[in-house]
């Protein structure tokens, strides 16, 4: 239920309520309910929270807890929990740098609605050019403790270390390290280009949009903005659909995939600086059967300085080519991708008829070198799915020199936390190398051997002792110290030290440094299902100082099984269904219909029946209009409380109330209307309960016509229902009664002359008479004595005989001076004689009830000395009655002189008008 | 894992209307819940079921508004009928009374409905040939006459029931596709959902491929 009236009720005149929602909070612990709002003024933007009474309807209802004013730096976020549930609780979480605030909100409209708009002006004012908010207005809201604290921090308002520029900092960084590298990406070749749009155009197109904007990288960066995130709560049922169906799958995917083994070839080479020279096949052919996925990296493909600089080479061409005529001769390749961030390049190559099982491709690359960011030193990077397993493939190249190796420990951290994809899904964080079912990571490590002399290195070579070798490696020995690459394997190295070799030789380093031999070129990995075949180097490969290794994995990827996979998906979207079906807000009453027996004329009669949130959702309820109804009940029906909410498992008593009064009684009487309604209670986005409500009214005088009241000769309820509805449908007649009439008419109703009869008789004496109010006990009792029998004295006092009297004439739905007369007797107010006129063109029964109550009221003016009654006073009473203004119309008080002045004349004079 | 078009990329409101007990409501459940309900409580009110389907490799969610059948309700339930991009006009095959108010029915829905609402009739109770009391020519040719798709269907068995909802969307997403339904129009009952970034797949529809490069 909208319960933002309260809340605009309790604001100041420039304040304007946007929306508001109830939610829950929590207080040390306890949840309590709030009322959470929206309230905007000269276009700054507060969260007020309120305490509330169960239903809010004005300020007093009311009272406010906490202001929250949304500054710069604030963000206002939904919490999705991991797994969420449609129809669950909303979580809204507010922070700015001095406000951290969970709500949690019923999954309604108006929840989507305080989302939706706080969200946006939380956007506007991101986006505003204008200096920062003042919140001004908002200061007369805080208590005087608020202040205090704030005065401490100074202007906690406006925002210090805003979001904006926070924002702007890290993209600026982005942008330095863009610069430095960003060519290194764009070299890929045109023709390469060409290809892997063709592999995947949903990639193609997104790197041809991130490229050359930075603003897309930060939106990439930050992994909520309020941009994409008020863009996501657009629509989110749609979302949230989707996210449940990915996590559901996720959760399934055993059900529905099973583990194929394919062949990984994995190569790398530090080639020097050098062109190709000789054949790669002896490297790249892995053995008899061709692999499926060809990884291939390099580096050092280029020392010049132009490459260094201008980031563009031709050795990335000739390269790529000595690859791919060096590939497994027995099977065709589709090239995937290419990354090369300045010397350090990374080829993936896929059978041509799996690639269409590759998919949500990204390729990264991370500078290390000088200034931790150029990119002589680093990694590239390409992340993929293949068929339903994630793999990511690292190429790097670490710092160089024997004593380096906490360098190099440290470029290992460095690319882990700074090499990271894009996830699909903008709204996601980016995705690190690690968390990736399965990870190859190899190139020149540069780890050497160290602490033992060079020829006792080379002897144990010739002995081929790499066992012994093997424990004076800087790798071996910082992998067992946890120092770097923690979690990853490498297979047993089999082969002699791949560097440093005099170049087109198999001879070891002759130059003056003369090197010691060193494993430099490693293949490791993580991940369950990975085996080695095999892992060499290749000596007959002497273009470089380095010699090339390679490596050949069978890995185990999971493959759907499209029949079982379209069986999960179908069972979950049945389920999700079932789920939203079963998340519909539901309802029992305690009571379905409702029979009001015996209506009385202004007797109130209330019936109640709870509401029991049986659903597993909370409600909000409300009666709502039928079509072409202007209210959701007849006017003599009320339902207390006509809106509101219910929590799950919560009741609530709702009072149903019939009142029959002047406004409604004359066309139950006549039959024209029946006491029959049927209300609709309406669930927001739940179903609608049709409660018919129904009952008899008791026909009575009051509310009847003068005229249907002297037709009849019996007590209204003893005559037959047909007979009221002849009477009361029949039109006035003009001036005297037709001839044809059935019945003899009464000079004046019987009802009329019971009431005035007995005050003539038992009140001529009563002090304030008409002055004093009736009992309304009493009222019933002489209502129903009217209306069932003729008794010879009415019950009551004489005040409620007289307070009946002036209710009957109240309820008449033809006063005594009929409508139609009323401004032509105005106008003669000023004129006994054409008063006396005006009345005698009255139709006959009301002239004599006229005449009667005239002739009474002098009589009782004889008594003044008893009664204290006067003839202004009797003048103006009467005159109200009497001579009412037809419906709609407004009297003034020179008008309601003419009326007083037009009784008056006839109670001043002694005789009646005929 | 990729992220997929998982999503339904309409939804569509319907109306189910016609006598009372004439299984309107086991109808639905019977499509939402695939479950015959043997005693069913009259409707009091509406009620509201979903469900997601697939038409043309298109994701709907039809939102599907079940209304009481009863006629003292009638006034009342003819609030509901706007905005609805499909109705459901039920009768009982064993009752011939619940056959002879169609055209009052159809009159209501006409008049309520927009144009473009795509209406079909629906013979319930199939199962129950041996008490027939109207025959499938006959109710044929009212459909027709009418310009009415027509099933007849069994809320019991769960004959022709996904079938009854399916034809209607199919019907409704041929207007869509054809242009005849305007979107966009207010009480066209279809919402479309607004374009989001389109993912990946998984599942493994063949995608373009190439030669490798550099040869
Ligand atoms: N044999 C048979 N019985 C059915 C079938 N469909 C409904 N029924 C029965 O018919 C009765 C009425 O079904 P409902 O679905 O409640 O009818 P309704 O149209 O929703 O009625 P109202 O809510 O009053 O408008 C129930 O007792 C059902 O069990 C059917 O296909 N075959
Ligand atoms: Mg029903």
């Amino acid at each position: 239920m909208d319960q933002s009236v309260a809340v605009q009720d309790s604001l100041k005149e420039d304040e304007n309520c946007i929306v508001a929602a109830q939610c829950q909070f929590f207080v040390n612990d306890v949840i309590e309910s709030r009322l959470v709002s929206l309230v905007e003024c000269k276009s700054e933007y507060g969260i007020f929270l309120f305490t509330h009474r169960r239903m809010a309807i004005t300020k007093d209802d009311i009272s406010l807890d906490k202001v929250v004013p949304i500054t710069k730096d604030c963000t206002i976020e939904e919490v999705l929990s991991e797994f969420p549930v449609l129809g669950a609780d909303m979580t809204v979480r507010i922070t700015s740098d001095s406000v951290f605030l969970e709500l949690q909100l019923p999954f309604s409209s108006h929840s989507q609605r305080f989302l939706d708009e706080t969200c946006k002006a939380c956007h506007g004012v991101d986006m505003s050019e204008d200096p920062c908010p003042q919140f001004l207005w908002l200061s007369k809201y805080l208590p005087k403790s608020a202040l205090a604290s704030d005065s401490e921090k100074k202007g906690a308002f406006i925002p210090t270390a805003a979001f904006k520029g926070i924002e702007t900092e890290a993209s600026d960084n982005k942008r330095k390290t863009g610069t430095a590298t960003v060519n290194g990406k764009s070299q890929v070749s045109e023709e390469t280009k060409q290809n892997i749009q063709n592999i995947s155009d949903n990639n193609a197109v997104r790197d041809g949009k991130v490229k050359p904007e930075v603003n897309n990288d930060m939106v990439r960066s930050s992994s909520y903005t309020v941009a994409n995130k008020a863009q996501m709560l657009a629509m989110p049922q749609f979302e949230l659909r989707d996210n449940l169906i990915k996590c559901e799958l996720l959760k399934r995917e055993e059900s529905y995939t099973f583990t194929k083994n394919y062949r990984f070839f994995v190569g790398t080479y530090n080639v020097n600086g050098q062109s190709p020279k000789e054949s790669l096949l002896p490297w790249l052919k892995g053995g008899i059967e061709p692999p499926d996925i060809y990884l291939v990296g390099f580096q050092e493909l280029d020392l010049s300085k132009e490459a260094f600089i201008f980031s563009d080479t031709p050795k990335e061409q000739e390269w790529s080519k000595a690859v791919y005529e060096g590939l497994h001769p027995e099977s065709k390749y589709a090239m995937i991708k290419v990354i090369r961030l300045v010397g350090i390049m990374l080829l993936f190559y896929v059978k041509k008829e799996l690639a269409e099982y590759i998919s949500a491709i990204e390729a990264e690359y991370v500078g290390t070198g000088i200034m931790g960011r150029m990119g002589n030193k680093g990694a590239v990077g390409i992340r993929f799915n293949f068929h339903n397993s994630s793999l990511c493939i690292v190429n790097c190249h670490l710092a160089a020199h024997t004593e380096e190796y906490e360098r190099r420990n440290q470029d290992f951290r460095d690319i882990c936390s700074r090499l990271t994809f894009r996830s699909f899904d903008p709204v996601l964080p980016n995705l690190p190398i690690m968390k990736h079912e399965t990870v190859l990571w190899f190139g020149d490590l540069n780890y050497r051997i160290s602490d033992v002399d060079v020829e006792q290195v080379k002897k144990l070579i010739d002995e081929r002792d790499f066992k012994t070798l093997y424990k004076y490696d800087q790798l071996k020995k910082q992998m067992e110290e946890k120092a770097v690459f923690d979690g990853f394997t490498e297979g047993e190295l089999t082969f002699q030290p791949t560097y440093k070799y005099d170049t087109g030789s198999d001879q070891w380093d002759t130059s003056e440094k003369c090197r010691t031999p060193a494993w430099c070129d490693r293949i490791l990995w993580k991940g369950k299902s990975v085996k080695q075949l095999q892992y060499s180097s290749h000596l007959s490969l002497k273009t470089s100082d380095h010699k090339p290794v390679s490596s050949i994995f069978e890995i185990g990827i999971k493959v759907v099984n499209e029949e079982l996979y379209k069986k999960t998906f179908e069972e979950i979207v049945r389920s999700l269904d079932k789920m939203e079906n079963e998340c519909i807000p539901s309802v029992s009453l305690s009571e379905r219909e409702f029979y009001f027996k015996d209506v009385k004329y202004m007797q109130r009669q209330v019936q109640t029946f709870t509401i029991y949130n049986d659903g597993q959702v909370p409600c909000q309820f409300q009666f709502i209009q039928k079509l072409e109804e202007p209210a959701y009940c007849k006017p003599w029906l009320t339902a207390q409380p006509c809106k509101g909410f219910v929590a799950q498992g919560a009741k609530l008593e709702i009072e149903l109330e019939v009142f029959v009064n002047k406004t409604t009684a004359t066309k139950l009487t006549s039959q024209e209307e029946k006491l029959e309604d049927i209300l609709i209670l309406h669930l927001e986005r739940g179903k609608d309960y049709f409660v018919p409500i129904s009952g008899n009214y008791l026909p009575s005088c009051f509310g009847s016509s003068l005229q249907a009241l002297c037709y009849m000769r019996e007590p209204i309820q003893d005559m037959p229902p047909e007979h009221i509805q002849q009477f009361t449908l029949m039109p006035l007649h003009p001036q005297t009664e037709p001839s044809n009439t059935l019945e003899k008419q009464l000079d004046i109703p019987k009802e009329v002359w019971m009431l005035v009869e007995h005050l003539y008789r038992n009140a001529c004496h009563q002090a304030d008479l008409f002055q004093q109010p009736g009992l309304r006990t009493e009222f019933e009792e002489i209502r129903d004595c009217l209306d069932t029998g003729m008794p010879d004295s009415l019950p009551g006092s004489n005040h409620s005989v007289a307070e009946a009297l002036l209710l009957f004439l109240d309820a008449l739905p033809e006063p005594v001076i009929c409508y139609s007369h009323y401004h032509k007797s105005l106008d003669s107010s000023g004129s006994y004689t054409q008063c006396k006129q005006a009345i005698s063109t009255l139709p006959q029964c009301h002239k004599n009830v006229f005449n009667y109550l005239m002739a009474f009221l002098r009589e009782l003016l004889k008594y003044f000395m008893f009664n204290n009654l006067d003839r202004s006073t009797l003048a103006s009473i009467f005159g109200s009655l009497l001579l009412r203004p037809p419906p709609g119309i407004k009297q003034d008080a020179t008008q309601k002189k003419k009326v007083q002045e037009f009784i008056e004349h006839f109670i001043s004079k002694q005789e009646d008008v005929s | 894992m990729a992220t997929a078009p998982y999503n339904y990329s309409y939804i569509f409101k319907y109306i189910i209307i016609g006598d009372m007990g004439v299984g309107k409501s086991c109808l639905l459940h019977q499509f939402t819940e695939k479950k015959f309900m043997a005693d069913c409580p009259h409707t009091i009110g509406v009620e509201f079921g979903t469900r997601i389907i697939e038409v043309s490799g298109q994701k709907i969610k039809l939102q599907i508004w079940d209304t009481a059948g009863q006629e003292r309700f009638r006034a009342v339930t003819r609030s509901y009928y706007r905005g609805a991009a499909g109705a459901l006009m039920v009768y009982d095959i064993t009752r011939r009374s619940t056959y002879n108010h169609l055209s009052s029915w159809l009159t209501d829905a006409r008049n309520l409905t927009n144009p473009n609402t795509v209406i079909i009739l629906i013979g319930n109770k199939a199962d129950l040939d041996a008490q027939r009391d109207v025959t499938y020519e006959e109710a044929k040719q009212f459909a027709e006459e009418n310009g009415l798709l027509f099933l007849e269907a069994s809320a019991k068995t769960g004959e022709n029931v996904e079938d009854a909802f399916l034809e209607a969307a199919k019907k409704i997403y041929q207007n869509i596709q054809d242009g005849s339904l305007d979107l966009n129009a207010a009480e066209s009952g279809v919402q479309h959902k607004p374009s989001a970034p389109q993912g990946g797949r998984i599942t493994n529809e063949p995608q373009p491929q190439r030669e490798g490069c550099g040869c």
